[in-house]
């Protein structure tokens, strides 16, 4: 406990000195003072008015439809793939190269198919995270040992018990494994659109900032993205996906650190 | 002993079975390739408009005329990434390294550097590009900062569960026999750590190069990400998907086929599997 919090006070401690060193880092203050001005809606220096939950839900709402085209499709494409070797021999290369597209990449191309349109977001959202949701369901499917299957069946469970109990209850952990992927990726690929060819929203709004040179609110914005997707990832998804997987052994600490790490 | 006419059969057919389950997935895989290549070339001359999407043929016409050298030459851009990537592997390797020992030794640094490096893990990677935008703004050493910052927590936790595995008892017999801390160190421990630095490398590796690329997309004057966006201003969507599927296969054949050998030959000397 003590650790953490020297850990957070040596972070911004780190940070005011790289501030003292250099003349585009805003000092934390100087940070605090800007995200204060912006969430009330006061006036930074007397010109530009503070803009902050029309920009957040924008984002949001994108951001969400986005997430759940790209983890239904990658649900059940991974229930397929997981299922059928003949469709994972077919799909697995499409899959690597999928995964291997960093997202502004579909943020160009969503921008180039669909101009400055909400499809473009949406569809980045659900193209960065589809092939990380299908990885990972299709690892859960074919985790269920087939001696599992033949045991349920030698017991005469119905196949919608066997259903409910075995197959949901197996790949239940890795659909929210893929789940919190898909979140923090998405979120990346919201970003990463709205600072490219938005109109609005965090990224639109971040990129303002930084093209009137104003570093502090920059920096303000990243730190409210960062704070939101951390804050997401940890109280909400972490703890769905350790309820999901606690059939499981208790991992150990730094198999916990692994696995939280794993992210985009 | 001379073997018998069953084993060898079963052999023969174990082989067979082998044989033909392999090719069985060789060909599926070019299949799948086929359709993929079949379905993008319906989409892009029924569904969209070639400009929206390229055809095939047209992006691979690009890609070759990269390689060649025409508008953009491959191996400039190409060499101007990798020295920031390699740079950026460095510094987390030089970070990552004595992080990971404080962590794998003593519960207060595990801690201590547990939160950090969880939300190393999971902030957005336009985070770390735009980060190194402000510090450094168009720049060199914006991406190398990028790649260290993302890769030094895997790094740092491999390094962490490399210290835990040392095998005490090479290090109590390398006192005993009178050894010098400086020889302990280069002679046991630093051999026992090399390989899992390496694996961490190895898996941060297609996540530091799109966060580097990412980063150059932003603010660099070289380099793959640079030319990804210069073509995405200038419309010309053929190139840019040339550059991206350049990208992708020569990420995918220098992680496949030399990291995991270089892995491999480090670990060489260990018995058992790698981590």
């Amino acid at each position: 406990m003590a650790a953490r919090w020297t850990s957070a006070i040596a972070f911004l401690l780190g940070w005011q000195l790289v501030t003292l060193v250099s003349t585009r880092v805003p000092s934390p203050v100087r940070v605090l003072e800007f995200l204060w001005l912006e969430v009330s809606g006061g006036s930074h220096g007397g010109v530009v008015r503070g803009e902050f939950i029309e920009h957040f839900l924008g984002t949001l709402g994108r951001y969400t439809i986005g997430l759940v085209i790209g983890f239904t499709a990658g649900l059940l494409i991974g229930v397929l793939i997981g299922s059928s070797s003949l469709a994972r021999a077919l799909a697995s290369d499409t899959i690597l190269v999928l995964l291997a597209l960093p997202a502004i990449v579909w943020a160009f191309l969503t921008t180039m198919w669909f101009g400055i349109d909400v499809k473009a977001p949406i569809v980045t959202v659900a193209l960065s995270a589809f092939p990380f949701v299908v990885v990972n369901v299709a690892q859960g499917v074919r985790s269920i040992t087939p001696d599992l299957r033949r045991m349920t069946a030698a017991f005469g469970v119905e196949r919608w018990k066997q259903f409910r109990y075995l197959t949901l209850g197996a790949i239940s952990g890795y659909v929210f494994a893929g789940l919190r992927f898909a979140v923090i990726i998405g979120w990346n690929g919201v970003l990463l659109w709205e600072w490219f060819a938005g109109q609005n929203g965090v990224g639109f709004r971040t990129r303002y900032w930084y093209d009137a040179n104003r570093y502090q609110g920059f920096v303000g914005w990243v730190v409210a993205f960062i704070v939101f997707i951390v804050l997401l990832d940890r109280f909400v998804f972490a703890r769905l996906e350790r309820r999901a997987f606690r059939w499981r052994d208790r991992a150990t600490d730094v198999e916990i650190i692994e696995e939280t790490t794993m992210g985009l | 002993m001379a073997r018998t006419v069953v084993e060898e059969t079963l052999e023969e057919r174990v082989l067979g079975i082998a044989a033909g389950a392999r090719r069985r997935r060789y060909l599926a895989v070019v299949v799948g390739w086929a359709g993929f290549l079949v379905l993008w070339y319906l989409v892009s001359e029924f569904l969209l408009n070639s400009v929206r999407l390229p055809q095939p043929q047209r992006v691979a016409r690009e890609a070759w005329n990269i390689i060649r050298g025409v508008d953009g030459a491959f191996f400039p851009e190409f060499w101007a990434s990798i020295v920031r990537v390699f740079a950026g592997f460095i510094a987390a390797a030089l970070i990552g390294t004595p992080l990971g020992f404080l962590m794998g030794r003593s519960e207060y640094w595990r801690n201590f550097f547990q939160a950090p490096v969880v939300v190393a893990g999971s902030v957005p990677g336009i985070t770390y590009a735009v980060m190194s935008l402000v510090i450094f703004g168009i720049s060199f050493f914006g991406p190398v900062l990028a790649v260290g910052l993302i890769s030094m927590p895997y790094v740092a936790l491999n390094v962490s569960q490399g210290v835990a595995g040392v095998d005490r008892q090479l290090v109590a017999m390398s006192v005993a026999y009178g050894r010098s801390e400086r020889q302990i160190f280069r002679n046991v421990l630093l051999p026992s750590v090399l390989p899992f630095i390496f694996a961490g490398v190895r898996l941060s590796f297609s996540l530091a190069w799109k966060v580097g690329q990412l980063t150059e997309v932003f603010g660099a004057s070289r380099g793959i990400g640079f030319q990804i966006r210069r073509n995405f201003q200038l419309f010309r969507m053929a190139e840019l998907l040339a550059w991206v599927f350049l990208f992708i296969a020569f990420m995918l054949v220098l992680e496949r086929q030399v990291l995991v050998r270089i892995e491999r030959r480090l670990f060489r000397w260990r018995q058992w599997d790698t981590p």
